[in-house]
């Protein structure tokens, strides 16, 4: 839309410094972040610590051995980013907490250390929705004006553009998420949950050399996942799959290995994630795109994004692992931003809920 | 259908002391504000009485009355934790 006049922001720039805490514990990892608002415009990042509870290879994490790693971790966590930050949680102006979506038993976990923190000190609760905190952190990291947001993590994949103070959501997974699909692949193929299956996925796929056909599932904005996760497993049960990489060598080689498939399905789902978000783009005639979210730290999806955004005569903004994995510190933004527009969480609507839409949230500081 | 007053249900009371009245307090509040998963087969009452938490649960099933004191013992614990961590702080505001 051609000569669109940009409103100006309601956030009005703080008038002392502001700082916040953010607790983050929607999944499995548990984070707590400092940020500071300063009256010259500038964010500073004081401390951003998390600690991931990591299970055997093969196995997934569940909640309620997750809810356990964060209550055990808490004190340590918050501890470190306080010291790490050198400052009280009296110099603090608000606790931000993520309120959802995410698994019921870690989120609850957390917000009740947020609650406690909160009578404790006396301090404001500001409940923040997790895929808004990505998007905050995003834009606030990369500097992006207004581009199209592609979250993807381990249970949300959205495609997502702003307009009237409403992050909307243009396309989502209609089934499973993306990083779901990749952790859960990781799983068949016996990957290492370590760092992250998603990093192992990834980093296996490099030496793929087949790419095996796989179903191609865009269903107008949407998409669909576990079809793609149920084929590419039925290839490990074909018998030209050979588990070790090696056995490539000698006369035969159509065989199929773990890192084909890898490679198989990174291409395919990411040729996917691209498409609608190219569909999105166009839509809303912008020309950036945001990647947030735990597999927004895929280098080969932010390549292929790059591809399709230099042919539009666009830009992909991405962030590296430390802000798109799941953090504290995008909780803190997300929830000083609210904050600062006059918005609390009283302690009787701090209750977390596990579906809670990107598009709930009023977006009170943007115009 | 049972209703809250009939025999067959189970009722468990756990009281856990604290430090101070005001503690107590912290904990019932933060505790309170998440509701029992299945509402209509766990009644939960939490009051404070001076420095003592007392919650009281009554449910249809034994089963019931073994997860739900679990599940609140084990908010009661992060709590306890969270002050045993951070209380000494909370009374020094830096002047």
């Amino acid at each position: 839309m051609p000569g669109k006049i940009r409103k100006r922001s309601p956030l009005k720039p703080p008038e002392r410094p502001y700082i916040a805490l953010g607790l983050e514990g929607s999944a499995n990892k548990l984070g707590a972040g400092i940020i500071k608002h300063s009256p010259d415009g500038s964010t500073i990042v004081l401390s951003n610590v998390r600690h991931t509870y990591i299970t055997p290879p093969g196995e997934g994490f569940l909640p309620r051995d997750t809810a356990q790693h964060h209550r055990e971790w808490a004190m340590t966590v918050i501890n470190d980013a306080f010291k790490k930050a050198e400052l009280s949680i009296h110099d603090i102006d608000c606790i931000c907490f993520t309120q959802g979506p995410g698994m019921g038993a870690p989120l609850t976990s957390v917000a009740l250390v947020a609650r406690t923190l909160s009578l404790l000190f006396s301090k404001p609760l500001v409940g923040v929705n997790h895929c808004v905190g990505h998007i905050e952190m995003g834009r606030q990291v990369t500097g992006a004006q207004n581009p199209v947001v592609l979250y993807v993590s381990g249970g949300n994949t959205q495609v997502i553009a702003y307009s009237q103070q409403c992050y909307r959501i243009f396309g989502e997974t209609l089934d499973i998420a993306v990083g779901n699909c990749l952790d859960r692949f990781a799983r068949v193929i016996n990957l290492s949950n370590d760092p992250s299956p998603g990093y192992n996925i990834e980093q296996m796929a490099k030496t793929g050399k087949r790419l095996l056909p796989l179903p191609y599932a865009t269903k107008g904005m949407d998409l669909s996942l576990s079809g793609i996760l149920t084929s590419t497993e039925a290839y490990t049960l074909d018998k030209r799959f050979r588990f070790n990489e090696n056995s490539r060598e000698g006369d035969n080689d159509n065989i199929i290995t773990p890192a084909d498939l890898c490679f198989s399905l990174q291409e395919t789902i990411f040729a996917m994630l691209v498409e609608i978000t190219e569909r999105a783009m166009a839509h809303i005639g912008s020309k950036e795109v945001l990647i947030v979210g735990g597999v927004g730290c895929n280098e080969r999806l932010q390549e292929m994004m790059g591809i399709m955004a230099e042919e539009r005569g666009g830009k992909v903004f991405a962030t590296d692992d430390r802000f798109c994995i799941d953090n504290g510190i995008m909780i803190a933004q997300a929830g000083l931003l609210s904050y600062r527009m006059g918005f609390q969480t009283p302690l009787a609507k701090s209750r977390c809920t596990q579906r809670f839409r990107t598009d709930q949230v009023h977006v009170a500081w943007r115009a | 259908m049972s209703t809250i007053e009939d025999p067959s249900w189970h009722t468990v009371t756990v009281r856990v002391p604290f430090a101070s009245p005001k503690h107590a307090s912290i904990a019932k509040q933060a505790i309170e504000v998440d509701r029992e998963l299945q509402p209509q087969v766990v009644k939960r009452t939490i009051e404070v009485d001076d420095d003592v938490l007392v919650a009281t649960f009554k449910t249809l099933t034994v089963r019931l009355a073994r997860l739900t004191v679990n599940a609140y013992l084990e908010n009661v614990d992060l709590v306890v934790k969270t002050i045993g961590e951070f209380g000494e702080e909370a009374e020094h505001p830096p002047s």
